[in-house]
């Protein structure tokens, strides 16, 4: 069955990249906002979210994540975040909000696509 | 009349080392005559009758006389026998004729000036050493009665009480002195020194306390010092605590109820058999602004180091990402291109973040020292401004409109120039192609002070009162950011250049209205 994969994130050109790096694992659908990404989660139940943190407008990424751990409907859906924040004290803050993998950006569109791929397999 | 005398070997008292070292304290020796000695010794005098009378000090190889009769020197060298014998003990001595007396038959007194009569009895200091005589001289043999001995033992009495008595209005004057020198000294300093008794009530504090505590004088006096220093009152009133122990931290408290913080030092003491507490209390309000400052410029730079690398990443995923695709994917050529245009366009704007972000740490680093400061014309600044945007705004309408005879401004022409471009660029960015935008200047008194004002208006997408807030922020770009080139510390260096200058700026906008930012800068006064 094909795999839906959410890609929530507010620049144009880190949105194409994306899609780009994870095109080969199934259907690819958009959001670039925090609000447009929840209601997306909600109506594709995807299996897998690449959920950037910095979403523009003090949106963060965090906040999402949590939403939708916490939302028994959407709860089993993966979540990967993937920032340019690096440093130890926010990877265990993404970690924490329930996120099962977190990528520092800059990335190889190569490893994010393995990352992704191991976590729609689990 | 006995003239003066030179003496033989006498004997000394046991205790003399003592005595010489008692003599200088008791500020005596070759001091001025003075009336309350000079009487009493004139009584001994007249009282017995005789010609010569004396208050003597025996000092280390002389005698001197702080006051006589019948004697015309102030000194004599050595001492003589009789005295000598005198000091020697408590009582009287008193011999009736030299001449028959083996101990004094030789003495120059007798053999040089006819004395045959001496009595004399030793003048003790306030702490018991003997220190000199009070004595009579005659030329006749003589008897003394009973009464008589008592009589010239009460005088020594009399001149030893005058002798304390200076004693003790010496004494009293050196303690007048400490006592003003201590009291100016609690008078004046900045700490406050509270005194407390064994309960912890204020007995006294000196003025910096009543200040500190917004007292009036003496206001403090019976209130509890826990209340006031918010501490503890077994961690105040230990007996056994140790002065040198560190500076407590409290929470001192005025008497308007207001708080403040204080570092405490308390120093146990007994006077007077009291248990007592000396308490000093520093007000460290400045000290803590100052750490807290210090704690803010920190979190700020933590934050904007943070952003910065935050903001550095960005571009180099798009950059790292998009290459490695293209070296790794077959794209077709619109598609190739499309994908190289995003990594040249995001390596621009990295290079601009980089140099924006020295630009604004050297600008924080050289402070006004880095400025290049000369005459500035605005009309000129405002053409430069504009012909070095390279074609940016070409698809909008800008106008100028510039006040007659404006005076000039001191600033960094460079730095002014960048602060306007920013400013200007912003305009641009935040506006559709076709519209208008509005420079405009004006000369105006603010504050007493002549500004020149430079206005620059957009008719754009403007900014809600939040995103106001925000717009020196570094990084903070107002709207739909990502439709929008730039850094995101353009505004952040022109605050930063303006008020190096001295200058502000306003700003008014609405969203969907747009923005108008007037910056003011000081005018210079002679402009011609």
């Amino acid at each position: 069955m094909d795999k839906t994969i959410l890609v929530v994130e507010d620049q144009d050109d880190l949105r194409l990249l994306v899609r780009l790096s994870l095109k080969s694992l199934g259907r690819i659908v958009l959001a670039s906002s925090a609000a447009e990404g929840l209601e997306l989660v909600r109506a594709e139940k995807p299996d897998l979210v690449t959920l950037d943190v910095w979403l523009g407008k003090g949106d963060s990424g965090l906040d999402v994540c949590r939403a939708i751990k916490s939302d028994p409907e959407t709860q089993h859906v993966k979540v990967l975040l993937l920032s340019a924040c690096g440093q130890q004290s926010d990877v265990e803050a993404g970690l924490a909000a329930g996120a099962d993998h977190y990528v520092v950006k800059p990335f190889s569109p190569q490893s994010l696509g393995e990352a992704a791929a191991a976590l729609l397999a689990a | 009349m006995i003239d003066c005398f030179h003496m033989l070997a006498s004997p000394l008292p046991p205790e003399e080392a003592h005595r010489l070292q008692v003599l200088p304290d008791l500020d005596i020796l070759d001091t001025a005559p003075e009336e309350r000695f000079d009487r009493i010794t004139r009584m001994v005098a007249r009282l017995f009758g005789v010609p010569v009378a004396m208050v003597s000090v025996i000092d280390a190889g002389r005698q001197w006389f702080k006051s006589r009769v019948g004697l015309p020197s102030v000194q004599a060298g050595g001492t003589n026998a009789f005295c000598a014998h005198t000091i020697l003990q408590d009582g009287l001595v008193v011999v009736e004729d030299a001449h028959c007396d083996a101990r004094f038959a030789d003495d120059p007194l007798v053999t040089a000036h006819g004395a045959r009569f001496y009595a004399g009895c030793a003048l003790a200091a306030p702490d018991g050493s003997r220190i000199g005589t009070v004595c009579i001289l005659d030329e006749v043999p003589r008897t003394l009665d009973e009464d008589q001995r008592a009589l010239l033992r009460d005088l020594a009495g009399m001149v030893a009480d005058e002798i304390a008595a200076g004693e003790l209005r010496r004494a009293h004057e050196r303690r007048s002195e400490n006592d003003a020198w201590l009291y100016g000294l609690l008078e004046h300093i900045p700490d406050g020194v509270l005194m407390l008794d064994r309960a912890g009530t204020v007995i006294c504090g000196n003025p910096a306390a009543e200040h500190m505590f917004g007292s009036d004088t003496g206001g403090l006096a019976g209130r509890m010092a826990c209340a006031l220093l918010g501490a503890d009152a077994a961690l105040l009133l230990d007996p056994e605590h140790s002065p040198d122990a560190p500076p407590q931290e409290g929470g001192g408290r005025r008497l308007d109820g207001s708080a403040f913080p204080i570092e405490v030092k308390v120093a146990p003491m007994c006077l007077a058999g009291q248990q007592r507490y000396a308490v000093i209390v520093r007000d460290v309000t400045r000290q803590h602004e100052l750490v807290q400052r210090n704690r803010a410029t920190e979190e700020r730079r933590r934050k904007h180091f943070t952003t910065a690398t935050h903001e550095l990443r960005t571009p180099m995923a798009s950059i790292l990402g998009f290459s490695e695709l293209l070296l790794n994917r077959d794209f077709d050529l619109a598609t190739s291109r499309e994908l190289l245009d995003i990594v040249h366009r995001q390596a621009g704007r990295l290079v601009d973040l980089i140099n924006q972000l020295l630009d604004l740490s050297r600008i924080e680093a050289g402070g006004t020292d880095g400025l290049a400061v000369a005459t500035v014309d605005v009309a000129e600044l405002i053409d430069q401004t504009l012909t070095g945007l390279n074609g940016l705004g070409q698809n909008h309408r800008i106008r100028v409109e510039l006040e007659d005879g404006l005076p000039a401004i001191a600033a960094d022409a460079f730095k002014m120039q960048q602060a306007l471009t920013n400013l200007v660029s912003n305009a641009i960015k935040y506006s559709d192609d076709g519209t208008q935008i509005d420079i405009s200047t004006a000369a105006l008194r603010r504050n007493a002070k002549l500004m020149v004002a430079i206005r620059v208006a957009d008719r754009g997408i403007g900014m809600t009162p939040e995103q106001q807030a925000h717009i020196y922020d570094a990084f903070y770009r107002a709207g739909e950011s990502q439709n929008v080139q730039g850094s995101g510390l353009g505004m952040t260096i022109f605050k930063e250049i303006i008020e190096l200058h001295g200058g502000h700026a306003d700003i008014e906008s609405r969203p969907g209205a747009g923005t108008a930012v007037t910056l003011w800068l000081p005018a210079l006064p002679d402009h011609g």
